[in-house]
């Protein structure tokens, strides 16, 4: 992403239309820029232990045992929360809620900015999530807070994130934990 | 069966709330006889929802949900209308597309899925209201019934267009006043039931939903033949009983009355239905 | 050590290749056909699950010929559905199940259809339409014309452009793998102009036919797919989210701008597979550009030609995407341009607004709206030799 803030009369800024695209395969998006897979792993892990109330927001994907590579990375989220010391808040499904959400415990990708406000939360990482409602939802936050957004995404990655890591599987998860472990001991936690 | 999609993983079960591990652990998978007595004592797969209060159209959906078969492995496909405040909160896999096309929508899904599960048995359900279904949708809905496709059709029939705030529908009875018809309804009410029968439906039913086992019945049969034989179709009853000037109490009451009149129960079905429903009867599933 | 090579076969027996292979290196020869053959062609390689028809001159017979790749096993699902609306229905319950899906539609179907092109590109379904444009009503006319194509830009598809049937078999391939990149995934409006392209017999070459597109796999989907395998089990596709309660005014504004950015994305995929959004034809240092997509293109090429015999250079820059709409390979190709023609079969003129829009303070060229033909009418070379003699004011004998 570009800018934090609203993109022309919309509420709702666009990577896009400021020219970032997601990152081509083997790279990853930190901010506006391509950077190397690994650098970017850094920077999210610093942003995730240095920030108040990191969360990760695990979506369908890894909340449920629907495949094998869902039930090992369920595993690697609760390792990787407990790394860095971030919280655990599910977006279990992805229905406007009625009559509404409990912020304290549940995000919904039609109105994330509740939950964020309401846990103060500095920083988070999207995983699991299905990309049009990741996208939806970064979008929305990225107008409405002050979170660094990680997306650690499966697919092709997202842009309107601050960081975004692309074609994360079981692998790739297991090298950002222990990325965060090294990042965790410089920074002296 | 699908229920591995409702399984949490172990590691994160901590993090869910009670209704998503309760949908998990105290609904009823896996297990075609279950029916409308199981609601008291299971997870329902409807949360709550923004119908108004005492509205048939929510009872006629939990005794529907709960009628279903094959929860796991059904498919609905709703149109637009009051029903669809409520399909959110439906904890299955469903499609709300356009007003009318949900016919269309749902002989794609229900031919895309037989030629990817070949081996596996996935139900697609329609669930829309009159308008929908008789008025704007009624192209759509005659034309899979004449490609004879494998779905089962439920109309919720509340005889006016209740989200838009009360319109005279193809359904209203002939000479009730509604928006629209301000002079009162100037032409008759549209037998669905009998266009279903003629246009090849093979089993047609027309009910209120005063009596919930005798919706589910209707449900099962209606899905059991839409699963090996054709189209079927389920006509319900279910007032609008804030467009008629009831009170939240009173909507069963007025079922009841009609029950002996104009939804009086009609049951029709062709031999293959037939041969179809008593042998499911045989095996204890009706 | 000799590496063990996997091969994979798609359900009709066929050699799945890679996307690049099928494209660009697959040894290829020489067929004569027309552009609804063509289709047959393309439709044949790609792996397709779902097709659904409507009969409409003059998409008709490629239509047909889907119908025959059924019979013989290339195609999963194929029937004639009762109208374009309801087809356009059927196609997206087939998409949403999981299926890779085409269809095909012209003129007044296109219209009939309408309310679903919003609705595929707001559901993220990569369906792809083959639209053979023709004149809408009123009055009736089935020649070719494509003022539709105007009613189409805003749907939130992609709409690309063919000028010959061989763009078109390649577009359709190229069109698959671009329309279901995970971070693409919105419908794909692959045009062409009714008869002169459908009906018209041309030389195209094709690769083998036993090898094709990998199969689409719905799992990759940025949607959870509706055949009850995915997560999250409680899933309604697509919720109304409007009401108040639900304070989701973001996600609907949220959502039209993620449909938008997803077209977007496709430009990296589409320059790729497409060798480039734009192509150059003619003399590159000419300062007389034609911009025009389709048939147009074609007969601009013509132009190009006969400029050159009395010695006007001119050259044509061909669209091949209008949505995305290629704004940075236009604007870098008329640097230096002085006249911009945009010919077009339609009385509207919507690619020279479109033209307009996006170099409206990057060029100082005249644009000129001309010619315009409509209704059916052919646009000879010649006549776009006059549009461009009017303003220079040189005789040239042979033109009428």
């Amino acid at each position: 992403m570009a800018h934090i803030g609203p993109s022309g009369f919309s509420p709702y800024p666009v990577a896009v239309y400021e020219g970032v695209l997601t990152p081509p395969p083997g790279k990853a998006l930190m901010f506006n820029e391509i950077v190397d897979e690994e650098i970017a792993m850094r920077e999210a892990a610093k942003a995730m232990l240095t920030r108040q109330n990191p969360t990760i927001f695990p979506g369908p994907q890894v909340l449920y045992a629907w495949n094998e590579e869902a039930k090992e990375k369920a595993k690697l989220v609760r390792k990787m929360a407990e790394v860095l010391g971030a919280k655990i808040i599910p977006m279990y499904d992805y229905r406007p809620k009625y009559p509404k959400i409990n912020p304290a415990i549940e995000i919904n990708p039609n109105h994330p900015n509740l939950t964020i406000w309401h846990n103060k939360i500095k920083a988070c990482i999207f995983v699991g999530v299905h990309c049009h409602y990741a996208n939806v939802a970064l979008k929305i936050i990225r107008a409405e807070t002050d979170c660094f957004t990680i997306a650690m995404c499966s697919m092709a990655g997202h842009e309107d994130a601050m960081i975004t890591l692309r074609d994360q599987h079981v692998e790739e998860m297991e090298k950002f934990i222990k990325i965060a472990e090294e990042v965790k001991k410089e920074l002296g936690k | 069966m699908s229920y591995k999609i409702y399984k949490i993983n172990e590691e994160l079960k901590d993090f869910m709330p009670k209704e998503i591990i309760d949908l998990e652990e105290k609904a009823t998978w896996g297990n075609p006889k279950r029916g409308v007595m199981d609601l008291p004592y299971t997870k329902e797969l409807i949360e709550e929802h923004s119908l108004c209060a005492g509205c048939p159209e929510s009872m006629a959906l939990r005794y529907i949900i709960a009628s279903l078969p094959n929860p796991e492995d059904t498919i609905i496909v709703n149109s637009t209308g009051c029903t669809s405040l409520v399909f959110p909160h439906i904890a299955l896999h469903t499609v709300h597309s356009l007003f009318g096309n949900q016919n269309a929508v749902a002989s794609g899904i229900k031919r895309v899925l037989e030629w990817r599960f070949p081996d596996k048995v996935k139900d697609v359900v329609v669930l829309a209201g009159d308008g929908a279904t008789v008025d704007i949708g009624l192209d759509c809905t005659l034309q899979s019934f004449f490609r004879q496709e494998k779905i089962t059709t439920i109309c919720f029939d509340n005889e006016v267009y209740a989200n838009t705030g009360g319109q005279e529908s193809g359904l209203t009875v002939k000479g009730h006043v509604f928006k629209m018809a301000p002079k009162g309804k100037q032409w008759d009410k549209v037998p669905m039931w009998q266009l279903a029968i003629d246009s090849g439906c093979h089993y047609v039913a027309r009910l209120t939903v005063s009596s919930p086992k005798r919706v589910e019945q209707v449900i099962k049969k209606a899905i059991y033949v839409a699963r090996e034989v054709g189209p079927t179709y389920v006509h319900l009853y279910t007032p609008c009983i804030l467009e008629i000037g009831l009170n939240s109490d009173d909507g069963l009451d007025e079922m009841r009355a009609r029950d002996k009149e104009r939804f009086a129960f009609f049951e029709y079905m062709t031999p293959q239905a037939e041969e179809v429903i008593n042998r499911i009867k045989e095996e204890g599933l009706l | 050590m000799q590496a063990t090579e996997t091969i994979l076969y798609n359900r009709a027996g066929q050699r799945v290749v890679s996307p690049d292979y099928l494209l660009f290196e697959a040894p290829r020869t020489k067929h004569f056909m027309t552009g609804s053959e063509a289709v047959k062609e393309a439709v044949k390689r790609a792996s397709v699950d779902a097709s659904v028809s409507y009969p409409i001159t003059p998409q008709s017979e490629a239509a047909h010929l889907i119908g025959e790749l059924w019979v013989e096993g290339y195609v999963g699902v194929y029937f004639r559905g009762e109208s374009e609306f309801g087809v356009m229905s059927e196609i997206a319950g087939c998409a949403m199940a999981g299926a890779r899906c085409i269809t095909t539609t012209s003129g007044p179907g296109t219209l009939r259809a309408m309310e679903n092109f919003p609705m595929w590109a707001g559901t993220r379904i990569p369906v792809q339409l083959v639209l053979m444009a023709r004149g809408i009503n009123s009055p009736l006319s089935i020649q070719p014309d494509n003022l539709e194509v105007s009613f189409l830009l805003d749907t939130g598809c992609m709409i690309w452009y063919a000028e010959t049937a061989q763009d078109l078999f390649d577009m359709i391939l190229a069109g698959f793998v671009v329309a279901e990149q995970p971070d693409v995934h919105v419908p794909l409006i692959t045009v062409v102009d009714g008869f002169f392209v459908s009906h018209t017999r041309e030389a195209v070459m094709l690769p083998p036919d036993d090898i094709a597109l990998p199969p689409y796999n719905p799992y990759r989907a940025p949607m959870p797919v509706i055949d009850a395998e995915v997560p999250p089990g409680r899933f309604l596709r697509d919720p109304f989210v409007m009401k108040s309660n639900y304070i989701s005014y973001a996600t609907h504004a949220s959502w039209q701008w993620e449909v938008r950015a997803a077209i977007e994305r496709s430009r990296p995929y589409a320059k790729h597979y497409l060798r480039g959004l734009v192509e150059h034809f003619g003399d590159p240092e000419a300062d007389l550009v034609f911009v025009a997509c389709g048939t147009a293109s074609a007969q601009a090429k013509e132009a190009v030609r006969l400029l050159e015999d009395e010695g006007i250079p001119a050259r044509v820059v061909k669209l091949k995407t209008i949505r995305p709409f290629p704004i940075e390979e236009l604007r870098e190709a008329v640097k230096g341009a002085k006249y911009i023609f945009v010919p077009e079969f339609n009385v509207v003129g919507w690619l020279e607004r479109e033209v307009r829009r996006y170099l409206y303070g990057h060029s100082n060229a005249e644009i000129i709206g001309a010619p315009r033909v409509a209704g059916g009418m052919t646009m000879p070379a010649e006549v776009i030799v006059k549009e461009v003699l009017k303003l220079t004011g040189k005789e040239v004998k042979h033109v009428i």
